[in-house]
Parts: C-alpha cells; structure tokens; sequence
C-alpha cells in the first residue's frame, strides 16, 4: 500500500493526517472568533490569526448526493454536507463519506477522515479530507 | 426619480453563431427604437458580462458594443457580479442619472455561454469550497434538504415551481423551454443532486437585454416610461453559522427595497425573482414577504403565485424556463416588468399590473451570498 506521505493535501493547513486526523483553522485571541480555512488576516480586526486545531468531530448539517459529471477526479457519485463542528462554533462545507452510501442523515455524529481523493488544481491525485459517520 | 424609456430583448437559447456583441447590439437596437430616440442622446452605457474573460478571454467588452453601435466618446463601464451583474449595471445607471452625471443611459447584459463541454459554475477555482468539490447545484441542494427538514417542505412542491414555470413560458415567445411539463415528468428526470431533478435547475442559454433609462425632464416627454421606484444592491453578510434556510441579504436587501419605494409586500402585482433552482424560488417568496416563513412550499402548491393568482411569480418563465444567460438575466427580468407595467405582455399580461418588483442574486460564498439586487417599478 502507497503511503499517504507521498501525496500533497489537496490545499496546505486546512487538515493533520496522522492517526485521528483534524481540521485546521485560523483564531484571532482579540475577536476571540475561529475561522476556516485559517485566513491571511481575522475578517473582524484585520490582525493576525493563530494557526489552531477545530477538532474532527461534528453534527451534520444538510447533505447532498451530486449524480452528474464530478468535477476534480471525484467519484461519481459524490457526496457533500455542511458539518457543525464539535470544538468550536463553525458550520463548514465538506466532503462526506465517498464509500458507504446510505449511512448519514442530517443530525448524524460525524468524524473526520482523510485519504487520497481526486485531483488537485494540477491534476495530480492529492489528499483530501472528509466526514464518515462517527463509531461511537 | 428615474425612469425607463426603452427596453429590448433577443431570444435566450442557443445562438451557436453570434458572438456576445451581436447579442448586445440586437437588444440596444430594439431598446433605442422603443424610445424612438436619436443614439447620439444616450450619455453612457453600464455593460455587464460575466463569462467572456473565462470563455473567450476577451475583456472590457462595453466598449466592443458601442464602438459597434457609433456609441462612441461616452462613459462607459463595464460590470461583473455574477448572476447580478446586469441588474447591478442597472443599478449604477440609475444612480448615475441621480447624480446628474448624464440624463440618459444605456444599460445592456449580454452572455454567451453554449459552448461545448461548458460544465457546471462553481463558486472560484481558488476556493476552498470549490477544491472540496461545491458546485452550484449542490449548494441549493443542500438548501432544499435543509428546507424540507425544518419545514416540512416536499419535492412535489418544490417541482411544482417548474410545472409554474413552463406554463408561463409557454406564453412568453422569447423563453426558451416552453413545452409544459407535469410534475410526473419534473420529479421523474435524472438528478442532478438530490432531490433536484434537471428540470429544477435553470438552463444555459446565449442572450441579451437593453434599457434605457432617463431623467425626470426627459422621461416626461414618454408616455410609455416606467417608474423606477427603488433600487437596492448589497452584499453578502458572510456570517457564522450559515443558515442554509434563507439568505440573510435576502431579507435585508428587500426590506430596504421596500422601504425606499414605501411599499409592502402585499402592494405588489407582479414578482420576477431569481428562481435558479426551484428551491431558490421557495426560499425568496419567504424573504419578499409574499408568505410566512417556512411556507414557500404551500404558497406555490396553492396557486397564488402562478398567472391569475394573488400575486404572480416570474410570468415571463424566470430564469428556469427563460433560461439563465448569466449576466443577461438581471436586465431581463425588468424589461420583463417594463412590458407589464405597460401593459403590453399580451397573453401573459397580468391584469391591472401597477406595481412589481425585480430581484435578483448572485455568486455563492460561505453559504451566503456575494450580490443581491431589488428594484420596485411602477407606471
């Protein structure tokens, strides 16, 4: 099995991919507000913002099942959702599960994975992350 | 207060032979003969397009249009801002005119956009979001599923906006889907994403619309012109959390749009508002007030926004049947209102019409919007 060191994050500091992967986004200790992604400036006070971990757990939100042409060497069909995030107030978009089909509904504990999926702006196979239904 | 004085629209569809300027000149053409004006009147000229720098990479295309049409020594400004761009350049036009920077302006929204492989808009190759796989579609997608959880909303009601639809398009020769369709055949086509069938989500299409609007003076000489009663543009809030059961601009920006013309909901004739997506066209009813929140559904399903109802709802097809030539479709929703207000929409007329609002939206963003537009017209 190819490890998932050889392949860049689809995007840099947006996720860790280690054992229990997790989000990451940006805090400014002023406004006392997270954002994700972790921007260039806090949106509140234009100062700067810590690199920090938004944990990777969360509630789903809403959720969708795309079936026309994916767009980036997704599969098809894919799945996309917005997750309320445990560890801090953040409602963000991402991609769902892209194995199982019919085990997420809208108010599901979810958890976050990361794996080798579809291409990047170059159009070489990257890593991306994305919620799976929680175990516990 | 300004007035319109001359409107004109070609067919949206495909037009695999024209370019963007042909389109453009078609509309202003027809716009200036409605007025009966001599061009050398016109003092500027607000242009919006969206796709030509990405599709064909030709940019400040304004100019390419009055050049063409001896417009020339004129401001002109060229605008994008996505699907509001041709209501925003409307916007601009008008304040111009407020601001007494000329008395007569053009204002045109021209797209070509049926080009092989065009796929499906995404909201920025650089996004996040669209790196994680956000197409457009999915967006009000997940609006419709967050809808249904919260209010009960069904797919039957939500394609009963495109059965609306096509029975409005039928009797608008410039739309481009005008065979009826049941709800049967909405809800049976392929998804695009669940639960939006194809034919709940608006189409491509090539097209152009002109206005010309005038000063007070001028307008007065017109006993056609239409009053521009209010008009509003504003962006996204962009606030956390999203909530995916309305657009908070939505609201905010028809209030205000309200306000300024001093008018409720309950005193309109005539809607044309930005129905994307069926769903879009639920969640709008609720911010314009035309229901309680939650009760886009019902509304639809009870008959009150379709010709002859309460308070009609994009009669000239919205841009489900219409189609959705991007920067074009902002223009086009108020020529649409002009031709009402004067009373001259023939079997799609909608009695009595007074008083009707255009309200447009554009370009997705944290789960907001980046651009809305309402504007209140009357005769």
């Amino acid at each position: 099995m190819t490890s998932m060191a050889e392949y860049p994050p689809v995007q840099e500091n947006i996720f860790t991919s280690g054992e229990s992967p997790y989000l990451l986004g940006g805090y400014c200790a002023a406004c006392e507000i997270y954002h994700f992604p972790a921007p260039e400036v806090c949106s509140g006070c234009l100062g700067e913002v810590e690199l920090v971990s938004l944990g990777g757990k969360g509630t789903l939100y809403s959720i969708t099942t795309i079936r026309t042409k994916p767009p980036l060497g997704l599969p098809k069909p894919y799945r996309v959702g917005y997750v309320d995030l445990q560890q801090v107030p953040l409602r963000v978009f991402a991609l769902l599960d892209p194995v199982e089909e019919h085990n997420l509904v809208i108010g599901q504990t979810v958890q976050l994975e990361v794996a080798r999926l579809g291409l990047n702006s170059e159009n070489t196979p990257c890593l991306r992350p994305y919620f799976i239904a929680a175990n516990t | 207060m300004v007035s319109i004085i001359g409107a004109g629209i070609t067919h949206f569809g495909r037009h695999l032979e024209r370019t963007i300027v042909s389109l453009a000149l078609e509309a202003t053409a027809l716009a200036l003969k409605d007025t009966g004006l001599a061009k050398e009147r016109i003092g500027a000229c607000y242009f919006a397009n969206t796709l030509g720098p990405l599709l064909f990479s030709d940019t400040t295309i304004g100019q390419n249009l009055t050049a063409a049409a001896g417009l020339n020594k004129i401001s002109v400004v060229n605008v994008e801002n996505a699907c509001a761009s041709g209501s925003s350049a409307f916007h601009l036009a008008r304040n111009a005119i407020l601001a007494g920077d000329c008395e007569i302006a053009l204002v045109v929204g021209a797209e070509k956009m049926c080009v092989p492989d065009f796929g499906l808009l995404n909201s920025g190759a650089t996004e996040l979001d669209t790196q994680l796989g956000m197409v457009v579609p999915a967006g009000f997608a997940l609006r419709a599923q967050r809808h249904m959880y919260e209010y009960g909303t069904t797919v039957e009601q939500m394609a009963q906006v495109t059965v609306k639809s096509r029975q409005h398009a039928a009797l608008n020769p410039f739309a481009q889907f005008r065979q009826l369709e049941s709800l049967e055949q909405v809800l049976s086509g392929p998804v695009i994403a669940d639960p939006l069938t194809r034919s709940q989500c608006c189409p491509i299409a090539d097209g152009a619309a002109a206005l010309i609007l005038a000063s007070d003076e001028v307008a007065t000489h017109f006993e056609r012109s239409v009053q521009v009663r209010s008009s509003v543009l504003a962006s996204g809030s962009f606030e956390e959390p999203c909530d995916l059961t309305h657009w908070d601009t939505d609201y905010r920006t028809v209030q205000l749009a309200y306000e300024k013309a001093g008018i409720g909901p309950e005193d309109l004739d005539l809607v044309e508002c930005h129905d994307a997506f069926t769903i879009a066209e639920i969640i709008h009813y609720e911010a314009l007030g035309l229901c309680d929140k939650g009760q886009g559904g019902a509304l639809v399903e009870s008959g009150a926004t379709t010709l002859g109802g309460r308070i009609p709802v994009n009669v000239s097809g919205g841009l489900l049947s219409r189609g959705h030539p991007i920067a074009a479709t902002g223009v086009a929703q108020i020529v649409e209102l002009v031709t009402q207000l004067r009373h001259e929409a023939g079997k799609r007329q909608v009695e009595g019409c007074q008083l009707a609002l255009a309200h447009c939206m554009g370009g997705d963003k944290a789960g907001d919007t980046k651009a809305c537009t309402v504007s209140v017209l009357a005769r």
